[in-house]
């Protein structure tokens, strides 16, 4: 069990000049789950396998527990990771498999088994353990990747994207499986993933990484509740968060024909950079449908009906640029307004998320 | 198969291709026709031919003796069977096969190892590497006896001079190893190449695994790599063996069989009896008796190679 603390580290793969990860400071508490997420090609796995030992760590450091781990190779690091693609030693049996590690280790035979069986057990992979993975179905085989992590006790676990290969009904019960595995037995996770919703259900803590730069690395109530700037807050949340560019004046945002207050800091630091508008952003469900003359109009282009929700999609009256007059939000799927009707909105007070137009960042 | 007598669809299989049309005998051949030249001269040259060596094999006959042809059974197997120098040449062609095979397959997989990683002119050197493979198995065996051979001139006299050696004549003192040496530098390409084939089919997510797992570069190697490049090694081993059981070239050129019949394997012995003692009779019987021991290796070989493909789409 340890801390994981990565301090400033970079990674240029040969013949590019943009760093694949870019000055990363994280710091990773003991038995911590902290989950990586971003767009693909974001760096996740770069990361990951800097941790690992698979990737050069071309600048900055990397720590597990007080130990700089920064040149040491992966088997010194006590390390376990599962792979995307399992990764499973396809000539050796279940049993093998997972005990491959602990051979290497030059762990006592009888103990090797006996820990080899006491993962299985956990994992409902007794009947498997003299099967070779070509005989397993993809929920087996991830099952035996995660085994394989376990029976080790390692100070630390990584995966990556490990649930990715799995239909969508047994990615969600896997998910919860992996979570309270995790609790129970208490090892420090980095666990990648592509996936917001896989990331705000099972981490701790999220780190949300765009272009090798950390955006941020919070809870992921946190967030939700208060992005750190324009990509977070589109990133995070299903269906993603409206974010328009609006017009200030008078100390307000003019969305349509409804003036939206701004704060007095939100005010100061957009005098401060110059901006006469603002980037304003409201989740679909921060949405109010109101009478006429209390909110900004509407015309409903598309209302999706889920059952329990309803999704209305629609363009704000009074915009001069089309594109950034449609807008989505959560309807009450007992009352969906009709397409082609004009309806009012209006977000919920104290639930807008200000932006600089110009740097993205929030304000205040 | 055109015909609908197909057993009726089984549960296991949900969809089943929509039934061919039956076809008339005359359409059928008609769609056949255009492959019968090709059919017709692949049998002219390679049946034929084994037909007429059956035919020679069951006959005493001796191109020195005009007029002495007579049907003799199996008296010319029997003769082969007995002969000392079949038996010899049984012995040369296993110990040549075996030494060139397993020489050319460790020198292989060492290669094919150093040419899996990456390194600036790469391409070149698998390129140069290839090439032994690539002359032709009768100008090679003239260069080797030619220029590296030569007691005198030979370039393999002149690197070992160094070392205190001097005008060895190594197709006379060692002709076996001599012999080897060349099938070896014309075979390790070829088991190189196929090691490499196995080696970059190997997911490398698996290797990092090994690495995280705590495994070294030899025991990723011995524990990981090696059971994986088992079925492409043995696959190597049976198709060389197939071709080097077979070959002529070099002792023909190098060594003429001797000295005595020291290098002397089966074709050439074969090739001898034929036009040497000018005994077609048990030449033809020692013919087909190499050929049934071939195909036996080479059912061996397609079976593993089908088994290498089932494993594979597994
Ligand atoms: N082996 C490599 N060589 C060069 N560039 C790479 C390599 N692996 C990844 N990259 C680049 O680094 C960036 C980050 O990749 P990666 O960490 O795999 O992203 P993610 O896992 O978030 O999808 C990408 O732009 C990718 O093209
Ligand atoms: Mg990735």
């Amino acid at each position: 069990m340890a801390t994981v603390t990565f301090d400033q580290a970079s990674r240029f793969y040969p013949g590019s000049d943009v760093p694949a990860v870019d000055r990363l400071d994280l710091d990773i508490g003991d038995g911590e789950f902290l989950v990586l997420v971003g767009p693909s090609g974001c760096g996740k796995s770069t990361t990951l396998r800097m941790l690992a030992g698979l990737e050069d760590v071309d600048e900055g450091a990397i720590h597990i527990g007080d130990r700089d781990v920064t040149n040491l190779p992966p088997r010194e690091r006590d390390i376990a990771m599962v792979f995307q693609s399992y990764a499973l030693y396809p000539h050796m049996t279940v049993a093998q498999n997972m005990g491959f590690a602990l051979e290497m280790a030059k762990v006592p035979k009888e103990e090797r088994s006996a820990r080899v069986l006491e993962a299985a057990r956990i994992l409902d992979l007794e009947p498997y353990l003299d099967r070779r993975p070509k005989a397993l179905s993809g929920g087996q085989r991830q099952r035996v990747a995660m085994g394989r992590a376990i029976v080790r006790q390692p100070k630390v676990f990584l995966m990556d994207e490990p649930l990715s290969n799995l239909d969508a009904k047994l990615r969600v019960s896997t998910r919860s499986q992996i979570a309270a595995l995790q609790k129970r037995l208490g090892v420090t996770t980095v666990y990648v993933t592509h996936d917001q919703v896989e990331a705000m259900t099972m981490g701790d803590r999220v780190a949300v990484l765009k272009d090798g730069v950390l955006q941020q690395c919070d809870t992921p109530l946190a967030l939700y509740k208060k992005p750190a700037n324009n990509f977070v807050a589109g990133f995070i949340g299903s269906p993603s968060m409206n974010i328009r560019e609006f017009k200030v004046a008078n100390g307000h945002a003019r969305i349509g024909e409804l003036d939206v207050p701004l704060s007095r800091d939100e005010l100061g630091v957009l005098a401060r950079e110059g901006s006469d508008s603002v980037l304003l952003g409201f989740r679909p469900e921060s949405v109010d449908l109101v009478g006429a003359g209390e909110g900004f109009p509407v015309v409903v282009r598309l209302v999706e009906e889920l059952g329990a929700d309803a999704y209305l999609y629609g363009s704000i009256v009074g915009t001069e640029d089309a594109e950034a007059a449609d807008i989505v939000t959560r309807v009450d799927p007992a009352r969906t307004p009709r397409i082609g009707e004009t309806v009012y909105l209006r977000v919920r007070p104290g639930q807008e998320h200000a932006f600089s137009p110009q740097t993205g960042e929030r304000l205040g | 198969m055109l015909t609908p007598s197909l057993p009726a669809p089984t549960a296991t299989k949900p969809r089943q291709p929509p039934a061919p049309r039956t076809l008339t005998a005359g359409e059928r051949w008609r769609l056949r026709a255009p492959l019968l030249p090709a059919l017709v001269f692949a049998i002219a040259l390679t049946q034929v031919p084994f037909l007429l060596t059956l035919y020679y094999s069951v006959q005493s006959q001796n191109l020195l003796r005009p007029g002495s042809k007579e049907f003799v059974g199996l008296a010319n197997y029997g003769k082969v069977f007995t002969d000392e120098l079949f038996r010899n040449a049984v012995f040369n062609t296993v110990t040549l096969t075996a030494s060139t095979v397993i020489l050319s397959m460790l020198l292989g997989i060492g290669l094919a190892v150093l040419l899996d990683k990456k390194f600036l002119g790469r391409s070149v050197v698998r390129t140069l590497l290839i090439t032994p493979f690539l002359v032709m198995p009768a100008a090679a065996a003239l260069l080797w006896k030619t220029s590296m051979f030569n007691p005198v001139f030979g370039l393999v006299n002149w690197m070992l001079s160094p070392f205190g050696v001097d005008n060895v004549d190594w197709a006379s003192r060692y002709p076996m190893p001599a012999i080897v040496g060349v099938l070896v530098w014309q075979w390790t390409p070829f088991m190189m190449l196929i090691v490499l084939a196995g080696l970059q089919s190997q997911s490398p997510e698996v290797l990092e695994a090994a690495k995280v797992d705590g495994a070294n570069a030899w025991q990723t190697f011995r524990r990981v790599t090696l059971p994986h490049l088992r079925q492409f090694i043995e696959l190597a081993i049976l198709l060389g063996s197939i071709f080097i059981v077979q070959t002529f070239d070099a002792i023909f050129m190098i060594t003429q069989g001797g000295p005595g019949q020291a290098t002397t394997n089966l074709p050439y012995f074969i090739y001898q009896q034929a036009f040497r003692a000018f005994d077609v009779g048990e030449a033809a019987a020692a013919g087909v008796i190499v050929v049934v021991a071939t195909i036996t290796i080479a059912m061996v070989a397609l079976r593993v190679i089908s088994n290498l493909f089932t494993e594979e789409s597994a």
